[in-house]
């Protein structure tokens, strides 16, 4: 290879590595918008079209099972927020915003967004390797064959589950939030649980809460349609799996700050 | 157990009874469980990390994974997280005081002590432990894992050390990271949104030695906890594609709650240490 060759080359690499990278964005942005458009015309009311008996077991799968560690982490929530805010309090004596402090933050923005990494991680991340096992050993493709629409049949139940999923486990994970924040703040700040709960109940405003749950909603729709996406999309035996579910996970999370921003963005 | 036969009376049925207390204890059973391992792995790593030998290369091939290749994912959500939290906190203290004047300067103080490392640790128990489960998991069924043993080298050893020294370097690291990416973020937007200057934004008054410490000491206990619950996971796949999948799940839900478990752990014990030194 001659010199000039050489030269040629060392420059174009970059551009080469960035066109690959710029590729394989947009392959997954298409991907995802085709996915959601179809998912969303199987709404329509004269094209309703999915699989009603697999739904309520999703729901099951996807919201029952998650109880427990979307429980547990909001309590852990609720606490480390009591806990922060704490420090602040007692550094002006303002006992009385404690819960202002705790429940505005749990409320809007901490609360959804911790919680909607949870179920990212257990859902999506569970509903990728899911579908992906099926890609690799060939069961989409044999739900093909028996003239079944994989899209109706097994991403609509998942989407309408975890969107309804997402937003009940929210009012759950926000009442349990909200008891972990008293409890810690009775037992470890020597504030009274009774008075917590009147700075909740006085200062938080019922906006704070709907601007909350509406961003549940929208998680709720980003993971189902990015976890699905990536499943479906699966290629190579057990590492694809394992290379689909991280892709998956990364996914969801950017697209949940994205969301986040946007409504917050929106709202104000 | 599971795996051993429920006692039945006459008729061939359990009673309702011992259904119940099945049904409670093994949930129970199944997380001691977990927690031992993750205990056993931790110690082996401990063990192998002062008594083998250190594997230089393997150790850098690590870094580059976990630190370099995590850096765009960070800057982007790190970089949101700053804005969402500017817009909020602006937006009520526009409200209530109408004084922005010590915004800067608190948003530093929180984010050193509590948004940075926890978030960036959750970012990366989401991109770094699935990854970490996914490849080891594929070793395991691939029976890599087995292959090594049959060297002599021992996977903990061989597959774990390098990933340990790795990410907990990388998470103090990464978390110091964050705290520019999502103050310089957070300075932007109060400069956008609010009007509020820059100069007036980047206030260094509140922060004392207190908040660097807690910080720091959050995210070497993340780092040292995310490859420990990943690796364990990883290194108990069974069964093909489908038991890589659940891995992976595995992985990133226990890192996820090792993560928010220590964040109070330790908020709790900052309380109580700062109440004692003030």
């Amino acid at each position: 290879m001659s010199p000039m060759h050489k030269i040629a080359r060392t420059f174009q690499r970059p551009l080469h590595l960035l066109g690959d990278w710029a590729m394989g964005w947009f392959h997954h942005i298409g991907g995802l918008g085709l996915l959601t458009w179809q998912v969303l015309v199987y709404l329509l009311p004269w094209k309703w079209n999915f699989d009603g008996p697999e739904t309520w077991r999703t729901m099951y799968r996807v919201g029952v099972k998650s109880f427990p560690i979307v429980v547990v982490t909001a309590v852990l929530v609720g606490a480390i927020m009591v806990i922060q805010s704490g420090l602040y309090i007692e550094q002006y004596g303002a006992h009385g915003l404690l819960g202002w402090g705790a429940g505005y933050a749990i409320l809007r923005s901490v609360g959804p967004i911790l919680i909607g990494l949870m179920f990212s991680g257990r859902v999506g991340a569970n509903n990728t390797a899911e579908l992906g096992t099926m890609k690799v050993t060939d069961q989409i493709d044999a739900l093909r064959a028996l003239s079944i629409d994989p899209v109706a049949y097994l991403v609509m139940p998942r989407f309408m589950a975890m969107i309804v999923m997402m937003f009940l486990l929210v009012v759950v994970g926000n009442a349990t939030a909200l008891i972990g924040g008293a409890l810690t703040s009775q037992f470890l700040l020597d504030v009274n649980m009774v008075l917590f709960f009147q700075s909740v109940v006085t200062y938080v405003l019922l906006e704070d809460l709907m601007h909350g749950l509406m961003k549940s909603v929208a998680f709720g729709f980003a993971i189902a349609i990015i976890s699905c996406y990536f499943g479906l999309q699966t290629s190579g035996g057990a590492v694809g799996v394992g290379r689909a579910v991280n892709a998956s996970v990364v996914g969801s999370a950017i697209a949940l700050f994205a969301i986040d921003y946007a409504i917050t963005y929106a709202a104000l | 157990m599971s795996d051993q036969p429920l006692q039945s009376d006459e008729n061939g049925e359990t009673s309702a009874f011992r259904r119940l207390l099945s049904s409670l204890g093994e949930p129970v059973l199944e997380v001691a469980q977990t927690i031992k391992g993750i205990f056993q792995v931790f110690g082996l790593t401990w063990y192998y990390m002062l008594k083998g030998r250190p594997r230089w290369k393997a150790t850098v091939e690590q870094l580059h994974e976990v630190g370099n290749r995590s850096v765009l994912f960070i800057t982007v959500t790190l970089g949101f997280l700053g804005m969402i939290l500017i817009y909020q906190a602006g937006y009520q203290a526009e409200r209530i005081t109408g004084d922005l004047q010590m915004l800067g300067g608190l948003f530093l103080q929180l984010l050193l002590r509590e948004f940075a490392p926890t978030i960036t640790a959750m970012m990366i128990a989401t991109r770094v432990a699935t990854g970490m489960a996914a490849q080891i998991g594929s070793m395991v069924v691939t029976e890599q894992v087995d292959a090594l043993r049959m060297c002599a080298a021992q996977p903990v050893d061989y597959l774990v050390v390098p990933r340990f020294i790795a990410t907990t370097i990388m998470m103090v690291v990464l978390s110091i990271f964050a705290v520019l990416v999502a103050y310089s973020a957070g300075a932007m937007t109060a400069y956008f949104s609010f009007g509020l200057n820059v100069r007036t934004f980047v206030d260094m008054s509140f922060i004392g030695w207190f908040d660097v410490l807690l910080g720091l000491s959050k995210a070497l206990a993340y780092g040292m906890a995310i490859p420990i619950v990943a690796c364990h996971a990883g290194l108990n796949v069974f069964g093909g594609s489908e038991g890589v999948g659940r891995a992976t799940t595995n992985a990133v839900v226990n890192a996820s709650l090792a993560v928010v478990f220590l964040d109070f752990v330790i908020s709790g014990l900052g309380y109580v240490i700062l109440g004692l030194v003030t």
